[in-house]
């Protein structure tokens, strides 16, 4: 038997938040996310901020984020993606598909011109580094994560301080 | 009786059940998970149909 299968049923709207949903298992950092270790995409709206829209969803479905912070941004399709990197704790990953994350090289822009092509790896390879930069800048984000977390960030060369002559 | 229905989100998740099992489901899941509230005309668009076979 043949399935027909229709276009799946997807988000919306001119604003969306992808949200990276990593975790610390042991000494390397995982993605995971209610669909997996995928990009989770969501609907923003122009009322609620973009940051704490993410920080409640996030919270509803797994308990509260240690950590939410928007790293980038770019265009796809007809909308605005922006991107997040949201920080939670190993009890909060149980039960949803997770994978480690991979290295990736990042995604050049031009000096005036965004980069021709942008993916998954590489705009959450930008988000750790976004993090790790973070983690050593500011005193909020330091304070909620752990040595062990600070360790594994230390891999993440922070970005402001890469492939400056 | 209905025949039950299956339905997919593009993230990959999907349900299967009666068209009122779907919607409540649907959108459910929309609200949860992707922030978003899909019309029933939106969550029927997306039922997956097994044509009989040839």
């Amino acid at each position: 038997m043949r399935t027909q299968e229709p276009p799946p049923w997807d988000v919306d709207g001119p604003v969306r938040g992808e949200v990276f949903l990593v975790w610390l298992n042991d000494d390397h950092l995982e993605l995971t996310g209610p669909d997996g270790a995928v990009p989770w995409i969501m609907q923003l709206d122009d009322v609620e901020h973009p940051v704490e829209a993410v920080d409640r969803i996030v919270r509803g479905l797994v308990g509260a984020p240690l950590v939410v912070h928007s790293t980038s941004w770019r265009r796809e399709g007809p909308a605005v993606l922006l991107s997040f990197v949201a920080v939670i704790g190993p009890e909060q990953a149980a039960g949803m598909a997770s994978e480690p994350i991979p290295r990736a090289t990042l995604a050049r822009s031009e000096a005036t011109r965004a980069p021709s092509a942008i993916g998954h790896a590489q705009v959450l390879e930008h988000g750790i580094r976004h993090l790790a930069w973070l983690a050593q800048d500011d005193e909020a984000v330091a304070h909620r994560l752990s040595p062990d977390w600070r360790r594994a960030l230390g891999d993440y060369v922070p970005e402001p301080f890469r492939s400056l002559p | 009786m209905t025949e039950p229905m299956r339905l997919r989100c593009a993230c990959g998740w999907e349900a299967n059940g009666s068209e009122e099992e779907l919607i409540v489901a649907a959108t459910e899941h929309g609200e949860q998970v992707h922030n978003m509230r899909p019309t029933r005309e939106e969550v029927m668009a997306m039922v997956i149909t097994d044509p009989p076979d040839d």
